[in-house]
This record gives structure tokens, C-alpha cells and sequence, in this order.
């Protein structure tokens, strides 16, 4: 009996892969934490931390401001198709096709200058380049989220159950926003907004690495909030990557890597394991919901 | 497609005329960093004459005393000023001299040959993930059809089973846990941003070469398995409509084992245009197709980023991303915004031609001749 409910709390887990991968990536960190409060120095260990909280706080706020803007911009496409603005929604449309097709790292890139420009000047403090950065990420993400709450809405405009609502009298806002978007897209874009978080740690750790290896003068990754990327540009957590390198070709020295190089080896298996994790959620939640 | 064509080229036009504008903009800016004179000094700056000689000095003094008796400063005080400003400009124009680049003819004809060599690796990746994601997202596709679970699920089944199990069948423990564990393995490297997968072999291996590049540009960045997974997603949703099922009925193969002889055929699985003569598959696989087309272009946005970031984060000399962040660094942003226009125009036309293919694909589907 004790075997038979065993197996299906496996099968559940397998079937049920976002609650899997959820409960992987929270166990994942904590044997890492625990790994490292027990051989990593203390102020290496508090670096890492910093780094790692100030990045998934970065990506919670990018995912906030995206769905924010992603959402001002379907109302605003929605009530300017109502009024018939013809002009107004070709320019709209036409301005997000321009931001669409900037490369993403390409914007982030030249704003992380801008933003540590800011902070070089002292005209913004730490707190409030956080807020930035995530606002400026945001900004070449929402698209993904706007594209498919735009899908949605029009998929329910073909259909009698938005004329049916128009007809009982209900405003084409609460139909928009709570009938359409709210009660029968929420999954929909839950699983976007999960898969925009991984997207969000991704260009952010890429561009704090770009940034504090390629531009090292004027613009210090001193002056931006520590991030795993940027932690793993220091040239300590560098060479701790690099000893991979030399591990894979003498075998023997493999172990060091989890003793002698832990800060690298961490943050590098945080960004890895963390993408690899929010991926296998996103993946879980679209074959649970059937999205 | 007229309409999207018109767009598109309206936006790129756009875009460049800001482009140069933005140029023409920071090239009449382009000076030397320096400080602003003090409104006391600030009528000595200009004056030419060299104000280290001595008897020039002097005369500089006097000059000051007979003509300017307002002055509120004394002329020692004064030169000295005037002599501390003129020595800072000299050297921010010294410390600025070898970053600071002009944009002349041989500098576009430099950036050219690093955006055409951009340009073939760009190509050579979007082709090689296009084969790489349709042939990975049917070989996953066929598996759920042939009943396969994971190396994972399948260890714990067979653990669930062990004690009805034969003794010498107990081999296959260590090998599903190995082929488990390369498995995640492969998963980590697949996931792993480039620069993470670079830095780890860079003291063993050249990473230098356009052929490690263009082999991260393909495995790093999630960009292979993400896509894959969008695949498998459509072939999927096309396997459950009920075009299969009338497919089947009228005798078309549903075998998906690769050894038989109504199966599927290997050679058509790894070719790159695949047909599977008779079979189902194949019905499944050209509707899945047409809607992957669709996400093309987020692909190659995405592939354009990546390649950006890797070409940057490995500080690759003469490669177009690299110069980016060097002109970014050196604050030459009339370059930066040449490099950047370039890399705009790659996506639009990136962006055109899926739009052309998708238009031509409609047209067979729903028998338009225009």
C-alpha cells in the first residue's frame, strides 16, 4: 500500500513537471547555499547572495513593468480599434515593430550606459537603478506578453461571446480586461510571464558580463547593483571558470572545483541551473494547462 | 505582403535617417573631453601667444595690469590659470588621441568586412539551428510515439519492478542513471549562457576561431532546445487533429519505428529536406513546419543577441559586436550607431524574407496564384 502511494506521488511529480522542476530548482540552491556556508569564505558567500538576490529581484520587477506595459499597450491598441483611429494604431503598431526589431541585447546594452552614466553623475542612487534597469529590460520584453494577450483578445472578438457581452451592456473594458484577459487568459499568460522571467535573468547576467568585462573605465560595474553576471566577470569567479578547463583535461583536479573555486563554479551554476529550471517550469505549466 | 513589405521598409527607412542624423549629431560634437573654462580665464584661452616663455609671461602681466586694473585676481594668480587650463586640455587631447576615431572611408570599409563577416556567420547558424531544431523536435516527437519516457522515469519503473526482474537484467541501472546524468549534462551545456561554456575550455581550447563560434552560436544561449521545444509543440497539436486520423483511415502509415519497413525512415529524419514517403509523419510535419515559419523571426532575433553576446563577452578582435563595445568604450557613438544600423538592417531583412516565405507557403496552402 505504502509502495502504491509512493509511486503515485512520482507519477504526479512526473506528470505535474512545473511542480517537479519548482521543487528541483528550490533544492538545487538550497544544497547550493548549504555547500557554500560550509566551504566558502564568508564575504565571497555574502557577494553571491547579493548577487543572486539582486538578480531575481531584478527579473520579478521586469516581469511587473512587462506586464504593465504590456498591458497599457493592448488597452491602447484595444480602445483606438473601437474608435476607429485608424492613423493612431499604424503608428502604434508601427512603434513597437521598430522596438521589436532592436535587438534586445542592443538596447539593454546601451541603456545599462545610460543608467550607469546616471549613477557615475550621482544624479540616481542604487535603489533607483535597479528600478531602471528592470524598467529598461522590461521595455525590450513586453513584447512577447503583448503579442500574446492581443492573440487572445482577438480570438474572442471572432467569437458570439463577445458580442453576447456587448449586447448584455457590458463595457468593452470589463470585457477586455476582466472577461477576456483576467477569467480566460490568466493561465496563458502566467506560463509567458514565467518564461519572460528566464529571459529576463538571461539578458540581464549577459549584459552585467558584457559590461563589466568590455567596459571597465568610466562605466564600473562598481556603480550597478552586483549581479550574478557581473559577479562572474570578477576576475576571481573567472579564473574559477577557467579552471574548468584545466579539469577537463586533468581529470584529477576535478574536485578542487568544488573546494578551491566555489565562488565562479556557484554563480555560474546559479544562472545555468536557475534557465534551466525556469525553462522546465514554463515547459510543465504549457503541457498541464495545454496551452 | 505588400502592406508588411511597406512597413518594414518605412521602419527601416526611419530608422535610418535617425541613424544619421544621430551621426551627424555626434560627429560635429566629437571633441576631446574637456573641462569649461573659468569666466574669469576664459578670454586668455584663445589668445595665441605661448604663454611658457618667460618674456611672454611678463608681457602677460603687464598687459593685465595697465589694461584690465578691474581685474579682480592678480595677474600671477591669473597666469597661472590660464597656464594649468591649457596643460589639462593638452593632456585629455593626448589621453583621448589613440581612442578616438573618425569616421572616414576606411573605417566603413573596416566595418564592412567585419558586418560581412557577421553576416556569413549569422546565416551559417540560422541554418544550421533550423536543421538542428526540426530534426531534434521530430526525433523527440517520434520517441513519445514509439512510447519512450525519460531515462529518469524509466529508472524508477524498473526499481518499482526489481524484485520481479531477472538478476542479469540488473545492468540497466547503471546504464539509465549514466545516460540520465549526460543527459542533464547535456541539458546544463545547452542552457549555459556562451560566455560560461567559453571561459570553461578557454585554457585548453582556441575560442578564438569562427568555428567555435559558430558552434556556441548554435549550443549556448537555450536558443537550440528552446526552439526544438516550440517545434515539438506544433507537431504535437498537428498529430491530435483529425486530418491524422483521415490520413490513416486511408492506409497511411502510422509506424513509427525506425526498422521497419512502413516506419519511419532514418535517412529522411536527418536530411534537410525531409519527405516520409507514405507515412502520416509527413503530413504532420509539413503543417507543423508552416506554423513554425511563424516564430522564425523571434528565432533570429534571438540568434542575433546571442551572437552579439558572444562575440562581446569573449572580446573577439575584429568581429562586429567586439568594435561595438570598444567604439562604446572609447565613446565614438557615431560608429556605435553605424554598427548598430547595420545589425538593424540583418533583422529587417531577416524579417522580410520570413515574411516572404510565410506569404508564399499561404499561397499553396489556400491555392492563391497571387
Amino acid at each position: 500500500m505504502k509502495n502504491k502511494k509512493q509511486s503515485s506521488f512520482f507519477e504526479t511529480l512526473y506528470h505535474h513537471k512545473d511542480r517537479l522542476w519548482s521543487m528541483v530548482w528550490f533544492l538545487g540552491m538550497l544544497l547550493l547555499f548549504i555547500w557554500d556556508m560550509l566551504y566558502l569564505n564568508r564575504p565571497a558567500l555574502l557577494k553571491v547572495i547579493d548577487g543572486a538576490m539582486n538578480t531575481f529581484l531584478i527579473a520579478f520587477l521586469v516581469i511587473v513593468f512587462a506586464l504593465f506595459i504590456a498591458w497599457l499597450a493592448v488597452n491602447l491598441l484595444f480602445i483606438i480599434r473601437r474608435k476607429g483611429f485608424f492613423v493612431l494604431e499604424t503608428v502604434l503598431t508601427f512603434l513597437i515593430d521598430i522596438i521589436r526589431s532592436i535587438p534586445q541585447i542592443i538596447g539593454i546594452l546601451l541603456g545599462f550606459v545610460f543608467i550607469a552614466g546616471l549613477l557615475y553623475r550621482n544624479i540616481i542612487q542604487s535603489p533607483m537603478a535597479i528600478l531602471l534597469t528592470a524598467v529598461l529590460i522590461a521595455f525590450f520584453v513586453f513584447q512577447e506578453l503583448m503579442d500574446l494577450m492581443l492573440d487572445r483578445v482577438n480570438h474572442f472578438r471572432r467569437l458570439d461571446f463577445y458580442q453576447a457581452m456587448t449586447v448584455c451592456g457590458i463595457s468593452g473594458s470589463r470585457i477586455l480586461n476582466y472577461h477576456i484577459l483576467w477569467k480566460n487568459s490568466r493561465r496563458h499568460i502566467f506560463n509567458k510571464v514565467v518564461a519572460i522571467f528566464g529571459v529576463a535573468v538571461f539578458l540581464q547576467c549577459s549584459v552585467d558580463f558584457i559590461i563589466s568585462v568590455g567596459l571597465s573605465t568610466d562605466i564600473s560595474s562598481m556603480d550597478l547593483p552586483v549581479t550574478l553576471g557581473g559577479l562572474l566577470a570578477h576576475i576571481d569567479s573567472k579564473q574559477d571558470i577557467l579552471a574548468i578547463g584545466h579539469a577537463i583535461t586533468n581529470p584529477g583536479y576535478f574536485p578542487n572545483l568544488f573546494f578551491k573555486h566555489l565562488q565562479g563554479i556557484s554563480v555560474a551554476f546559479s544562472i545555468v541551473f536557475s534557465l534551466l529550471c525556469i525553462y522546465k517550469i514554463s515547459n510543465g505549466l504549457s503541457e498541464r494547462f495545454r496551452l | 505582403m505588400g502592406k508588411k513589405l511597406a512597413g518594414h521598409l518605412t521602419s527601416l527607412i526611419l530608422a535610418l535617417l535617425l541613424g544619421f542624423s544621430l551621426i551627424y549629431y555626434f560627429d560635429i560634437g566629437k571633441k576631446a573631453p574637456v573641462a569649461r573654462p573659468d569666466s574669469i580665464i576664459k578670454p586668455y584661452i584663445e589668445m595665441d601667444i605661448d604663454l611658457n616663455d618667460p618674456l611672454r609671461q611678463a608681457l602677460f602681466k603687464d598687459m593685465i595690469t595697465l589694461y584690465h586694473p578691474e581685474q579682480s585676481s592678480d595677474p600671477d594668480s591669473l597666469l597661472r590659470a590660464v597656464l594649468t587650463y591649457r596643460r589639462d586640455m593638452y593632456e585629455a587631447e593626448l589621453q583621448s588621441a589613440h581612442t578616438r576615431q573618425v569616421l572616414n572611408e576606411a573605417k566603413l570599409r573596416q566595418l564592412g568586412i567585419m558586418f560581412l563577416k557577421y553576416v556569413i556567420v549569422y546565416i551559417l547558424v540560422l541554418w544550421l539551428t533550423y536543421y538542428g531544431v526540426e530534426t531534434l523536435g521530430l526525433i523527440r516527437f517520434i520517441r513519445r510515439k514509439q512510447n519512450k519516457v525519460s531515462y529518469i522515469f524509466e529508472l524508477i519503473n524498473f526499481l518499482k519492478e526489481a524484485s520481479y526482474k531477472k538478476l542479469n537484467t540488473y545492468w540497466r541501472i547503471p546504464t539509465l542513471l549514466v545516460k540520465s546524468v549526460l543527459r542533464g549534462l547535456l541539458y546544463l551545456i545547452f542552457f549555459s549562457p556562451a560566455y560560461v561554456i567559453a571561459y570553461s575550455i578557454k585554457t585548453e581550447f582556441n575560442t578564438n576561431t569562427l568555428i567555435f563560434l559558430i558552434l556556441l552560436g548554435l549550443i549556448s544561449n537555450g536558443l537550440l532546445i528552446t526552439y526544438t521545444n516550440k517545434f515539438y509543440a506544433f507537431l504535437i497539436a498537428e498529430s491530435r487533429k483529425g486530418y491524422v486520423l483521415t490520413a490513416m483511415v486511408k492506409n497511411l502509415s502510422n509506424d513509427y519505428r525506425f526498422t521497419q519497413p512502413h516506419g519511419v525512415s532514418l535517412r529522411a529524419l536527418f536530411s534537410m529536406r525531409k519527405w516520409f514517403k507514405n507515412h502520416v509523419l509527413n503530413h504532420i510535419y509539413l503543417n507543423a513546419h508552416y506554423q513554425y515559419l511563424g516564430t522564425f523571426k523571434e528565432q533570429a532575433s534571438f540568434l542575433i543577441s546571442g551572437l552579439i553576446i558572444i562575440e562581446m563577452a569573449l572580446n573577439i578582435h575584429g568581429h562586429l559586436s567586439y568594435e561595438l563595445l570598444q567604439q562604446l568604450l572609447y565613446k565614438n557613438y557615431d560608429i556605435v550607431i553605424v554598427i548598430v544600423m547595420s545589425i538593424f538592417i540583418i533583422v529587417k531583412v531577416t524579417e522580410i524574407f520570413t515574411d516572404w516565405v510565410i506569404d508564399s507557403k499561404r499561397r499553396v496552402y489556400e491555392n492563391r496564384n497571387n
